[in-house]
């Protein structure tokens, strides 16, 4: 709902009184009818000429350390027709290089791992944590949706959506219908997401908790491997939400979110160290002459096969003399134990001649899944049911910050820039920690950086 | 007989997918396009607008000696007695003045002695526009059974609805002569009588009044129903760097603080349309939260390309 229209439809629903001061629409018509002589007015049919409008940004997100980078072009057409039906279509292109840490703990010695293809090995040296740096991907993502008012109080929006990277195809699609009440000032909306994800990893899939391969070359994925070549996940999405207009510049949302992701639930790249139980480093493995291979022992990460996470999200928006405050707050929970707090902050700030600066402000904090495991132990013992040492699964903090400055163009379009820094620190316990670990690096923590360029333009 | 005057001639032209009339009117180019291809048709069409837009503007502008506007305007503080159509536009105004707490006002044109929005720095003295406000105001007009009592220097000026009223009539006149779609334009306050037979609806530009190039900014598909749009980029007053609007509120003397450059609002009539934009106008900062809450389409002009808008 644009605020706006919300706003004022508010003031129409304060109260009577105030409705008769500011609603002189029917006073007028019946002016208008007696000066013209007619008992009825023909209704007014205006509409805005209907066409398309394009939003276009180009990306760039670098994460430090020389780990993920990705340039991100995007462009969003939005066709509206007569009736307020709106077809958008979304494209989107992303070249990825680099990669994340893959799970492996940093040692004071040199560390060498067999890459996921099985076919070569990288060496990480001491002090670092392992990353697999030859990774190079692109990534096509397309999206169309359709929204259209039902009747007088209703609204559905259907959609549908798909990417495709080298090991990684989704397929998506959602739905919502939503509900004005109240005078418009209340807004109520339900709907759905469903998602099928199929993984396609170099390599193929590994078995949960087994030991990294040694380099072979007859390795073809179904054949002597013995590993399946993909998998696939589903992800239900559910959403709740009321959108309330509180007065004339303020307009409050609250969702409630249910998702469930079911199936293959692992990053088949990402593996743990096993450790030695009281110096904390890695355990190296016996060495076969003639082959190449992993120099100590890991072992694959396993997660549970499904995850579902509740949310509550509430959403202020407030108009202040031109200015615009919007901030919101998340709270998610999940049954693998993570628990997290956003809380995001912008404020549009309007500079004079159609300019604004818009700060950002964004603050995250997660607890560990309860399988986060920074290593696994190597004292005999069952591994195990399920770990990951997937750091985005540990318990860490992250902000955001950033500034936007936008402007028009001569013709009246919108451009834009945006610069944010990210950076997320983790917080290891110290009851994880054993021997030497304590003066190791166990968290990889990461510093980012944000540009976008968009510039949004009518037909 | 009237006289015949060289500016009161029409035009008829094929337009596109229309014919268009042309003739100039209250200081405003006029057309009349006509969803036809009978020429003789749309010259009569023409003609019958072309004459009623006259009428109205022989009788109530404030620039034509012995007419009624100028007999009030003359009069002295002699009660002036009103012929029928004039009473209802001044009934008419009188809600309005209701309507707007005072800020619609048809006796506020005397502060234009004062303020002259030619582009210039002449703002007037605070003392100057006291001693004109001391003329104006509804409140000060005695205005019953159809006889209307005034001050001495006084005046009223019917400028502000003439021409939407004058759309109005013609759109009457069109609808009860022909079953052919119209749309009527005088000088960017328009109304449409139905729809056209060889298009959707007829296109309607909206100009922005900042653009360099002179192309519609936004464009509007209009069956039925008027359109009007109120302000001017040209009309203004620089001051101190401060831009004064034309838009004079009559309950202060002082132009209107925060004004758009312009509105326009799309309603059931033309009257409507220009009298929410006229409204509109002097809320000042508040312009596009009180056309929202009437629930009308309007487009306002904030200039450097910041145009916003509501839907009903």
């Amino acid at each position: 709902m644009d605020l706006a229209v919300a706003a004022a439809a508010a003031t129409d629903g304060l109260s009577m009184k105030n409705k008769d001061r500011n609603c002189i629409g029917s006073a007028l018509a019946a002016a208008t009818c007696t000066l013209l002589g007619t008992t009825a007015l023909q209704p007014v049919q205006a509409q805005e000429d209907p066409g398309w409008d394009f939003n276009t940004s180009l990306l760039y997100y670098g994460e430090g350390d020389d780990r993920v980078q990705d340039l991100s072009l995007k462009t969003l057409s939005r066709r509206t027709f007569v009736d307020d039906r709106i077809l958008s279509l979304g494209l989107t292109i992303d070249a990825l290089t680099g990669a994340t840490p893959n799970g492996a703990l940093p040692q004071s010695f040199p560390q060498t791992f067999t890459k996921p293809s099985g076919k070569s090995t990288f060496t990480t040296p001491p002090g670092e944590f392992p990353i697999d740096d030859s990774f190079r991907d692109t990534r096509v993502a397309i999206s169309a949706d359709w929204e259209q008012p039902l009747g007088r109080l209703y609204a559905m929006n259907v959609g549908v959506s798909a990417s495709a990277e080298f090991d990684y195809l989704h397929l998506g699609l959602n739905a919502k219908l939503s509900r004005d009440f109240n005078n418009r000032n209340t807004t109520l909306s339900g709907g759905f997401a469903f998602a099928s994800d199929q993984l396609d990893p170099v390599g193929g899939i590994p078995d949960p908790l087994s030991q990294m391969r040694i380099v072979r070359d007859d390795d073809d994925d179904n054949g002597n491997s013995g590993r399946s070549s993909n998998d696939s996940k589903e992800i239900l999405d559910l959403v709740l939400g009321v959108t309330q207009v509180m007065s004339r510049n303020f307009l409050m949302q609250f969702n409630y979110s249910y998702s469930d992701s079911s199936g293959y639930l692992n990053d088949p790249y990402k593996i743990l160290t096993s450790v030695d139980p009281v110096t904390g480093e890695a355990v190296p493995v016996p060495q076969i002459p003639g082959t190449e291979g992993p120099s100590h022992l890991n072992y694959y990460e396993h997660r549970p096969d499904s995850r579902s996470k509740h949310s509550l999200y509430t959403q202020g928006k407030y108009y202040m003399d031109g200015k615009v405050l919007d901030a919101s707050y998340r709270y998610m929970t999940d049954d693998w134990e993570i628990d997290s707090h956003t809380i995001d902050m912008r404020l549009r700030w309007p500079v004079g001649d159609g300019k604004y600066l818009e700060p950002h402000l964004r603050f995250y904090t997660q607890t560990a899944a309860e399988f986060y495991s920074i290593s696994l132990v190597n004292d005999g013992q069952p591994l195990p049911e399920y770990a990951s040492a997937d750091y985005r699964l540990g318990d860490f903090d992250a902000i955001t910050a950033g500034m936007k400055f936008g402007w028009k163009t001569g013709g009246g379009n919108d451009m834009s820039i945006r610069l944010e820094m990210y950076s997320q620190s983790g917080n290891v316990s110290s009851s994880q920690l054993i021997g030497s670990q304590a003066d190791q690096d166990t968290y990889p923590d990461m510093d980012a950086i944000i540009f976008q360029y968009s510039y949004q333009f009518g037909k | 007989m009237k006289p015949v005057r060289p500016d009161r001639g029409i035009r008829v032209d094929a337009g596109d997918r229309c014919l268009k009339g042309q003739f100039s009117a209250m200081a405003s180019p006029c057309e009349v396009l006509v969803d036809s291809d009978d020429i003789a048709a749309a010259e009569h069409l023409t003609s019958l607008v072309a004459n009623e837009a006259w009428r109205i503007e022989d009788k109530f502008s404030r620039y034509s000696p012995g007419n009624i506007i100028d007999r009030i305007n003359t009069a002295r503080g002699e009660g002036v007695p009103i012929d029928d159509e004039t009473a209802q536009l001044i009934d008419f105004s009188v809600t309005l003045n209701e309507l707007s707490d005072g800020k619609f006002d048809i006796t506020s044109g005397v502060l234009r002695r004062v303020w002259r929005f030619d582009g210039s720095s002449n703002v007037p003295t605070r003392d100057a526009v006291i001693e004109a406000m001391k003329q104006v105001g509804w409140h000060r007009v005695d205005w019953k059974s159809q006889i209307l009592t005034m001050a001495p220097g006084m005046e009223i000026d019917l400028g502000g609805i003439g021409k939407e009223y004058a759309v109005d009539r013609c759109a009457g006149l069109l609808r009860n002569t022909t079953d052919a779609a119209c749309l009527i334009n005088f000088g960017g306050d328009l109304v449409a009588t139905g729809k056209p037979t060889r298009r959707d609806a007829w296109k309607v530009g909206i100009e922005a009044l900042n653009a360099q190039k002179h192309e519609s900014d936004r464009l509007v598909n209009l069956v039925t129903g008027g359109l009007a749009t109120s302000g001017d980029a040209r009309r203004f007053l620089m001051h101190d760097g401060i831009r004064f609007s034309h838009i004079l509120d009559p309950t202060t003397g002082w132009p209107v603080p925060d004004a758009p450059r312009s509105i326009t609002v799309a309603a059931d009539s033309c009257t409507q349309a220009g009298m929410l934009s006229t409204l509109g106008m002097l809320k000042g900062a508040q312009a596009e939260a009180f056309l929202d809450a009437q629930g009308v389409q309007f487009w306002s002009n904030r200039g450097n390309g910041a145009t916003s808008c509501g839907q009903a």
